[in-house]
């Protein structure tokens, strides 16, 4: 089973071709935004050079989100378009899953940190069972503090994972004794982790379907916004 | 900092001032009634940012995109009912960008204008002339401090 994974939702762009027990080919670009520009090149580039046709694909995996809003949006039209035209099922797997899965069988705690931008992080806690990615919290839009507080309250180790360490590094480092920081060729979205996940659940029919499937977007409410704001001010003594 | 302008063109030529001086990631909110010239004043950012293109209100499409020396977002959310509408097209991404962000109507959404930004209201002066403007501009943030020497 072939399939082609595609990843849009942060600031890298990447497309792999994975077949059941090998990595094809995969292409990561992880500079500026321009993925509505170069992800159908990246893909047909990808594919002449395994010598394979768009029609050769058995299947298709997309990340769903949380993410970019724009990005999750381009990465969910081309799959859908792609998945239309060949006649050939989908799925979507979770950017902080497949993140989460750069990282396969860390010991203690995988914590995937996206840029959610306004000091707000996306995350969500993992840990190896035996062979099994287990995700141990909910899909979080959270402030690092708050992450901070959650990871020292479960008094766990850690390992962070994805672009929001770029940003908050020093202080998740400093908050948080002993955390360790997924090294660089392992720091960035890639569609082969992504089309992992995707095969197993093609393999298991999880397919999605082609006329509901839309992006996870995952925001702050007008409420928990103005909560936000309130605090801020508090913390700011303007109250 | 308050400018009175006697016509379109005088308008079009303070935008164009601070377009030219404009920097990645400014976010500019103008405010002003129906008619003001708000979108005038947005023409002169586009042609000091180097954008020839025509320039027309997003009323409906929310944003326009333009390629110039730097990229430059057009919001116009006189249509939003709620904040939340905005929120959802992904507003954060093109505010926190290394475009340019115009945004006409900005008190509407003021929840989600970053503290530090560029607030410019515009007002007809009839007493004075159907084309006369009064344009006060202030700013938030030391980034911003290049207005002063423009203007």
């Amino acid at each position: 089973m072939k399939i082609l994974g595609i990843d849009t939702a942060t600031e890298a762009a990447t497309c792999a071709v994975l077949d059941d027990d090998k990595l094809l080919g995969e292409i990561v670009f992880n500079y500026k935004k321009q993925h509505s520009v170069i992800l159908m090149e990246m893909i047909d580039s990808l594919l002449k050079n395994l010598k394979l046709d768009i029609k050769d694909m058995d299947g298709f995996a997309v990340s769903e989100g949380p993410g970019s809003f724009t990005g999750l949006r381009i990465g969910a039209a081309a799959v859908k378009g792609l998945s239309q035209g060949t006649k050939k099922p989908f799925t979507g797997i979770s950017t902080l899953d497949s993140l989460a899965f750069n990282l396969a069988y860390t010991q203690g705690t995988i914590c995937p940190v996206m840029d959610a931008l306004r000091g707000n992080v996306y995350t969500a806690l993992y840990e190896f069972e035996n062979e099994i990615l287990v995700r141990e919290s909910d899909y979080l839009v959270i402030s690092v503090e708050e992450l901070i507080g959650l990871i020292n309250e479960k008094g766990c180790s850690v390992c962070f994972v994805g672009d929001g360490t770029l940003l908050h590094k020093e202080i998740l480092k400093s908050a948080i004794p002993g955390a360790r920081f997924a090294p660089l060729h392992l720091n960035v979205a890639k569609a082969s982790s992504l089309a992992e996940l995707g095969m197993r659940k093609l393999k298991n029919n999880e397919a999605d379907d082609l006329k509901t499937f839309a992006p996870f977007y995952l925001r702050k409410s007008q409420a928990e916004r103005e909560y936000d704001k309130k605090q801020k001010e508090i913390e700011n003594g303007q109250h | 900092m308050e400018f009175i302008t006697n016509s379109v063109s005088e308008t079009i030529d303070i935008g164009k001032k601070i377009g030219g001086a404009s920097k990645a990631g400014d976010i500019i909110c103008i405010d002003g009634e129906l008619g003001s010239g708000k979108t005038h004043l947005t023409k002169g950012i586009a042609l000091g940012l180097g954008i020839n293109e025509y320039i027309t209100s997003p009323t409906f499409t929310l944003v326009n995109e333009y390629e110039g020396r730097l990229r430059l977002y057009h919001f116009d959310v006189y249509r939003i009912d709620d904040p939340d509408e905005i929120e959802a097209i992904g507003f954060d991404e093109y505010i926190f960008s290394d475009a340019v962000s115009v945004i006409e109507w900005s008190d509407l959404i003021r929840d989600l204008i970053p503290e530090e930004h560029i607030q410019i209201n515009i007002s007809k002066d009839s007493a004075k002339g159907d084309n006369v403007r009064r344009i006060k501009i202030g700013w938030q943030g030391k980034r911003y401090d290049y207005m002063k020497e423009i203007l």
